[in-house]
Order: C-alpha cells, then sequence, then structure tokens
C-alpha cells in the first residue's frame, strides 16, 4: 500500500471529479470521511512546532485559528528553511536532543529525511484512515499536494513556446526565475537525479544558471514573472494561482513539462516526533474538513482528504503527466543538496 | 605579590571568549576538503567587495571628512551628523529597501514609471556597503584633518602653490593614517556582514557559511569560517600597525565656499545621502501607507529589547573587571586584547559555533542564555572600552585618599570608583544594547524557538517575499541604531574635551 505512487492517486481524484456522482461516491467508501473540528479531542498541554517556512500568512493563520480553539495549547513554533529544519532535526537526535513534538514541512522530502532516519513516531490508524489509500504512510500524514510549473509571462510569451521536456528548457534561449533554496525546489532536483542521473542534473544546473535569475523564494520568482523581469520561471502551481486571485488581469499562466521532473507531484506533510497522543492529536486538526477547505479554497493546494473541493483554476489533473517517482523517493535529499552546492546553485 | 581581584574574572571572559575558535578548529578537523574551486570564487567575491567598498567609502569619505573639517558651511552641526547618519541604518535594511526599490517591477518603477536597473550582484552589494560604511572612513579622516597645524598650509600657499595642488601635497600625505584606520573598519564591517550579500544574492563567506548551515554541513560551515577569520585576523594585524599621527596640534584650517562651490558640494553629495537615508525611510513609509500598522506583533518588538536588555547587564558586569585588569597590569591588558577577539568574529560564526557547542550542552542548546552568550561575546569590547576610557580618567590620588582615610578596598570602589565611572557603565550597557537589538545572523541561528526579534522577523518578510510587513520593524530598527550613534558620537566628543 505504501508504495503505491501519489501520482496514480492524484490522477484518480482528477478522474473521479469526471465520474458521475452515485459512482465517485461509491469509489470512496473505503475511506473515512473527513472530521469535523467540532468533533476533535481538545488539546491541552505544551507543544513545539518546527515549521518549514514558504507558505507566508496561510499556515500562520491555520495555526492561530488552531490554538484560538485551543486555549489550553501551549505552542511553540520555529520556523526556518524546511531543509535546515529537517537537518536540525536529525543532528539534534544524533547529540541525543529532542526539542521539537511535531514537524511540518513544505515538501515530503524533507519529512522523508527524517522519517528515514527512524525518528517519527507511527501513525494511528484512524488518522491514516481519512486519507485515500494512496496517500497512507506508516509514519507520517501527507497535509496538501502540489504540482511543479512553469509560470509564464503571457505578454512575453505563448504556451507553444515553452519546451514540454525541463531538460530542453536549460538549452532553451527563455530567462528564467528560480528560488534553489526553497525546499520543493530542491525535491525536484532529487527528482531529476532519479530520473536523469547526477551527471545530467549537475549539467542541466549549470547549464540553467548562466540564465537564472535566484530570488529568495517562490512568490519571488512568481511575482518576477508576472511584471516580466524573466520569461518563465520554477515554482509550485498554489503561488500562481493566488497572484492571479488577488490580480485576475496578471499576466500570467501555468505551463507543464511532460513525464519528467518538471512536473512532479508533491505534497506537505506532517509527523510527529513525540509519541504523546498530544502530538497526533495536533495532527488530526491539519486533516480535518476546516482545514483542508480553507488550505484549498484559500492557498490553492490540493486537499487529499475525502469532499473537500479542489482549488478553483487547477487545470485537470488527468491533463497532467507527472513522472513515476513515489514520494519516499524524495527523501534522498542530502545527495542533491551536495550537487547544488557544488554546482554553485545553492 | 597579590594578583588584582579582577584578574580571575578578566581571565575567564578571554577564555571564553576563545571558545568559539576552539569549537571551529575541532569542527573544521572532520571537513572532507580544505579549498575547492568553489571556494576560490567565495573568495573573489569577498574579496572584491571588500575592495570595491573601501575605494567607494574613501571617494565618499574624504571629501566629505575634508568639507566637514575645514569648510564654513551654515548649520555646520547638522550637516556632521547628517553626513554620519547613515551608520544609524542597518546595512540589511538598506539591502532589503535598495533592493525592492530598484529593478524592474521595484517600486521605484510601479510608483514613477522609471525603470532603473536592478540593484542586486557584486555591484548592488558594493553600492550598499559603501553607503552605509563610507561615514566610518570620514570620521576617522576628519579626526585627523582636525589634528593637523594649518600653519603648513598657509606656509605652502604663501610660497606658491594652489589650493588644489596643497591638498594633495600637503594636507593628504599627513592623513593617510587616519584614512587608512577608516577604512581597515570598512573592511573588517564589509567582511563579516551578512544580511547584505545574502540579500543581493552575492555568494561571500557569510552567505554560503549560512548555505552550509542550512545544510547541517557543519564541518563546512567550519572551514570557510576560519578562511574568514583567517582574512580578519590579518586585517586585525595590519590595524594595530597603523599609527595614527600626532602632530602638534594647531588651528585647523578654515575655507570660506563661494556660492558656486557649495551648490557644487550639494549637488555631489545630496544624491548619495538620499539614497543611503531617504530612499529607505520613504520605501518603509510607502509599505507603512500600503499595509497598515495591524499585521504587526509587538511582542517581537518586546523580545528583542528584553534579550538585549539582559546582554547588556550581562556585557557590563563582565566589562568591569576586564577594564580593571587592563588598567592593572601587563596580563591584565593582555585578557582584555583576548576579549577584543570576539568583535571581530563575524555574527554568522559565531552562530554557527556555538549552535555545534549548544548540541554538545543540551542544557544551553536553544535557550536565550545560549542568545545571550553570543551577544555578549560579540559585544563586550563596546562595553570595555566605553568602561576603560571612564576608568583611565579617573585620578587614581582619589581612591588613594579614600583608603588613607581609612576605607576599605570595597568601599573606596562602591562609593569612589563606582559613582565616577558611572557614565562609562551605563554609556557602554546602551551600546550593547542597541548593537544586539540590530544583530541578525546570530539570532537567526541560535534564538530559542518562537523567539521572534525585530531584526530575525525582518529577515523572514524578506525570504518570504512579503515585503509590506517589514515597515514597521525596520522603522524601529532605524530609530534604535539612530540612538546609538548618538550615544557613541556624544561619547566621542566627550574624549574630545577631556584632551
Amino acid at each position: 500500500m505504501e508504495r503505491r505512487t501519489f501520482i496514480q492517486g492524484l490522477a484518480a481524484m482528477g478522474a473521479m471529479g469526471a465520474l458521475p456522482l452515485s459512482l465517485s461516491q461509491a469509489f470512496a467508501a473505503t475511506v473515512a470521511n473527513p472530521v469535523s473540528v467540532e468533533d476533535l479531542p481538545k488539546l491541552k498541554g505544551a507543544l513545539t512546532l518546527y515549521l518549514g517556512r514558504g507558505e507566508g500568512g496561510l499556515y500562520e493563520d491555520v495555526l492561530k485559528a488552531i490554538e484560538k480553539r485551543n486555549p489550553d495549547l501551549k505552542l511553540a513554533i520555529r520556523r526556518g528553511p524546511t531543509a535546515a529544519l529537517a537537518n536540525t532535526i536529525v543532528a539534534e537526535a544524533k547529540a541525543g536532543i529532542r526539542r521539537s513534538d511535531l514537524f511540518w514541512a513544505v515538501d515530503s522530502g524533507a519529512i522523508g529525511l527524517v522519517s528515514d532516519a527512524g525518528l517519527a513516531q507511527p501513525m494511528p490508524s484512524d488518522l491514516a484512515a481519512q486519507l485515500q489509500p494512496q496517500f497512507r504512510y506508516k509514519d507520517w500524514a501527507p497535509v496538501t499536494g502540489r504540482v511543479r510549473t512553469l509560470p509564464f509571462n503571457t505578454a512575453r510569451l505563448t504556451k507553444e513556446q515553452i519546451p514540454t521536456s525541463i531538460m530542453d528548457i536549460a538549452d532553451s534561449d527563455l530567462s528564467i526565475g528560480w528560488a534553489p533554496a526553497y525546499s520543493s525546489f530542491q525535491s525536484f532536483v532529487t527528482a531529476m537525479r532519479l530520473l536523469e542521473g547526477d551527471d545530467k542534473t549537475v549539467k542541466w544546473l549549470k547549464k540553467t544558471k548562466q540564465r537564472a535569475k535566484t530570488y529568495a523564494g517562490e512568490l519571488g520568482v512568481v511575482m518576477a514573472v508576472e511584471r516580466g523581469e524573466v520569461d518563465i520561471g520554477f515554482a509550485n502551481h498554489y503561488y500562481t494561482l493566488r497572484l492571479k486571485s488577488g490580480k485576475p488581469d496578471a499576466k500570467l499562466d501555468l505551463a507543464f513539462t511532460e513525464q519528467d521532473a518538471g512536473c512532479l507531484v508533491n505534497a506537505s506533510g506532517i509527523l510527529a516526533l513525540n509519541p504523546d497522543p498530544l502530538a497526533t492529536n495536533f495532527m488530526r486538526y491539519l486533516l480535518s474538513t476546516q482545514v483542508q477547505s480553507y488550505l484549498a479554497q484559500e492557498a490553492y493546494e490540493i486537499p487529499l482528504v475525502n469532499g473537500v473541493a479542489q482549488p478553483e483554476g487547477l487545470p485537470s489533473l488527468a491533463a497532467i503527466s507527472p513522472p513515476k517517482i513515489d514520494l519516499t523517493q524524495l527523501a534522498d535529499l542530502r545527495p542533491t543538496i551536495d550537487l547544488m552546492r557544488n554546482s554553485g546553485v545553492l | 605579590m597579590r594578583l588584582p581581584a579582577s584578574y580571575p574574572m578578566a581571565l575567564l571572559a578571554a577564555l571564553i571568549t576563545l571558545t568559539p575558535v576552539f569549537i571551529l578548529i575541532t569542527l573544521a578537523s572532520d571537513a572532507s576538503s580544505f579549498f575547492d574551486s568553489h571556494h576560490l570564487t567565495i573568495l573573489g567575491n569577498t574579496l572584491s567587495l571588500m575592495l570595491l567598498t573601501v575605494l567607494g567609502s574613501i571617494l565618499i569619505g574624504v571629501p566629505l571628512a575634508f568639507i566637514s573639517a575645514y569648510v564654513v558651511l551654515p548649520f555646520k552641526k547638522f550637516w556632521l551628523v547628517f553626513f554620519a547618519a547613515p551608520l544609524a541604518i542597518p546595512s540589511y535594511i538598506g539591502a532589503f529597501t535598495l533592493y525592492a526599490a530598484f529593478g524592474t517591477g521595484g517600486e521605484i518603477h510601479n510608483l514613477l514609471g522609471i525603470e532603473l536597473p536592478a540593484m542586486d550582484g557584486l555591484s548592488g552589494a558594493a553600492i550598499v556597503m559603501t553607503l552605509y560604511t563610507f561615514p566610518f572612513v570620514m570620521m576617522t579622516t576628519r579626526s585627523a584633518l582636525l589634528s593637523l597645524d594649518a600653519s603648513m598650509v598657509n606656509a605652502a600657499r604663501t610660497l606658491g602653490m594652489s589650493m588644489t595642488q596643497s591638498v594633495f601635497k600637503v594636507i593628504l600625505p599627513r592623513v593617510v593614517n587616519g584614512i587608512a584606520a577608516g577604512s581597515l573598519l570598512v573592511a573588517l564591517y564589509t567582511l563579516s556582514d551578512f544580511g547584505t550579500p545574502a540579500m543581493m544574492r552575492l555568494d561571500t563567506f557569510t552567505r554560503v557559511i549560512y548555505v552550509e548551515y542550512n545544510a547541517f554541513d557543519l564541518s563546512r560551515a567550519a572551514m570557510l569560517s576560519l578562511q574568514l577569520m583567517v582574512i580578519v585576523g590579518f586585517l586585525l594585524l595590519i590595524e594595530s600597525q597603523i599609527k595614527t599621527a600626532s602632530e602638534r596640534h594647531g588651528r585647523p584650517l578654515i575655507l570660506f565656499p563661494k556660492k558656486w562651490q557649495l551648490a557644487a558640494m550639494f549637488a555631489t553629495f545630496a544624491p548619495v545621502l538620499l539614497l543611503a537615508i531617504g530612499l529607505p525611510l520613504a520605501i518603509f513609509a510607502l509599505w507603512l501607507a500600503r499595509d497598515g500598522l495591524s499585521s504587526f506583533d509587538f511582542s517581537i518588538a518586546w523580545h528583542s529589547a528584553y534579550a538585549s536588555a539582559i546582554a547588556a547587564v550581562v556585557a557590563v558586569i563582565v566589562a568591569i573587571p576586564v577594564a580593571h585588569a587592563a588598567l592593572t597590569g601587563k596580563a591584565g591588558r593582555v585578557m582584555e586584547r583576548v576579549t577584543y577577539f570576539g568583535f571581530g568574529i563575524p555574527g554568522i560564526v559565531m552562530g554557527t559555533a556555538l549552535v555545534y557547542g549548544g548540541l554538545q550542552l543540551p542544557f544551553l542548546y536553544q535557550t536565550l542564555g545560549l542568545l545571550i552568550i553570543a551577544y555578549m561575546l560579540r559585544f563586550l569590547p563596546l562595553a570595555v572600552g566605553s568602561v576603560r576610557t571612564s576608568t583611565e580618567h579617573l585620578d587614581p590620588s582619589l581612591v588613594n585618599s579614600a583608603r588613607v582615610l581609612g576605607a576599605s578596598p570595597r568601599e573606596a570602589f562602591t562609593r569612589i570608583t563606582l559613582p565616577l565611572t558611572m557614565r562609562g557603565i551605563v554609556a557602554g550597557a546602551a551600546l550593547v544594547f542597541l548593537e544586539s537589538m540590530r544583530e541578525l545572523e546570530a539570532t537567526l541561528l541560535l534564538g530559542p524557538t518562537g523567539f521572534e526579534t525585530l531584526s530575525t522577523y525582518l529577515w523572514r518578510v524578506y525570504e518570504a517575499g512579503y515585503f509590506g510587513r517589514a515597515a514597521i520593524p525596520g522603522l524601529l530598527l532605524v530609530v534604535i541604531s539612530a540612538c546609538g550613534l548618538a550615544i557613541m558620537m556624544s561619547g566621542e566628543k566627550r574624549q574630545q574635551l577631556d584632551h
């Protein structure tokens, strides 16, 4: 069950939308319905959360809402780049220290790094049952899905001018915006390494670097594409959708590559480092109907529980052809970082 | 002979100052490679940025020093403060706002429709660093110029030299050391600054150390740190060799400018100051108008103040015995010099060393205590310097009289020495407080969980791209730094009066 790929799951969901209602309900029957926050246990006590930043105010809003609902919860949050926090957790464990009870990462590669080190606590089976069967893992819970995309400036380019292969982009004459320090980008590089091998990836990074402009985050990348500073960017899908929702006339659209790392499908996820049920109960809140719909509607992320509507404006997932990579494979993060560092990209 | 009572404390302080270096050496011994081709790029970038910044600071700082020392201007005091004011803006704030203002789609482009080239890379970093460090050169050069006797120039003029000639042949050669002293400060500041190259995306040592830290390859971060420390040490060595000329004081030169000369001076330097001070403030005002006050959580400012206040108190408590030891004997002076070492350790290096130290000592890891130790180590020299100057000027016969009249050493200290040096102690504490408030990189690495400060909040805003939220913390930081500058400058004035 675990090794089943995430993409098949998403593709199935995309297809599901096209099915007659009764049929899709029958298909979904094996999945427990998402729980409303009203029915969740109250959280009492102190929790430390390591939060991989990158989502700006929206994850903060979720956390604030959870705190407001649970006045007896004392939540301490440590923010940092997702990969840095994953590395911190592993280094702390090596030194015999555990400071965080939970790790919420924007990217499953960093989650895998911690899980592979044997630091994550097992998931309670009833919590896993709320997710689509394809997204059940033994020691972490995916929270929302995201797709790698190529945002492009519609005033400067048409979709047809953009190569459909990510490897060809290195040889094109397009100017590019990227955020190599962002963990979703790093997972994309991991995917490229797995699909194309290290040598080709290094060559691609070095070549692309010559025409790439670096931004601190992918919101910055998408904003730069919109104002025409660069032709295209590499970014998760939701940044473009968010920007377009705030600025409907933005000269911005999404392009997808085909069956390569360029349209990798990935997930944010949470894991517990502390066996205390308080930590797993906190995770339940993130899979609740309310949080999942909020993240879908406001953050344009892809909800992974039943019965929550997909974000508006995302092209049908059936039209996307992601590469065949299992999320757990993305945990191979360290060689990626070494490789990026040695190519002078980080 | 009995050892002075302050020695054990001073020795302890000196040893603690050296621990980060020991940690780095231990860590770096695990590094896989000492130097590779990527390091060469980093070294090149770091040295280019340093040299360009020094050059820029001399080009702006020396003429301004000349003007503020010799030229009769209306509102003379105001101009001096104005010329030094860029020091009141932490360079990372300058980098942040200038980055946001320039370029396609930058605030200037949005607002005025003028498309300016982007401010980033080596040129952007060098411009920003120059704008915020030239006052160092201006101040050291100015005090050197003021110590010169005008009669030399007058003699040169009488013998037929033009004014321009005498500036280059008579005045400048005598203030070379002053210019060099300021340039070294600029070079040290540039080497250890993290925010500017990080925001301008220039791979200097400090930025790459942060990248390595994020990848948690601490041994590589330590190796780079040591390489950076070698350069810093080299500069400190040069600094100790520079002697400021001791000429017999005389009446300084006085020049009365013509109207067109005033206008030319204004036209040359107004843009510089406008860029350094006016633009950041204007950008913050713009963001404030656009985003309003609501999004800022004032507990962040409280965190900053709270941690910095503790650091200030601790630093002064440590500084008093160190300053005392420095004035009692040769060994004490050595100990004092050793504590100065912390000032030369860049914040990002200090952070890396102490994170590793914390992992070995779990009771310190991610605590406020460790952050305060970092502040204390970095800024102790400010407190020591301030306390020492005020103690130096204390007439020893006062203490002796008290002792003759039967006071115990303790009583003499609490009733004579302490009250008379209080001013220096308070000034030292204030300096440490204000420097800790604006510290960015060590706080980023060492801050306890949930402990966001003004500077780290600003950094996260920059990383997330929500620039508008930087307005309030940015303005607060500018105000705080301005207070620090005021204290430092009034201290300098007192010193000048004392001589």
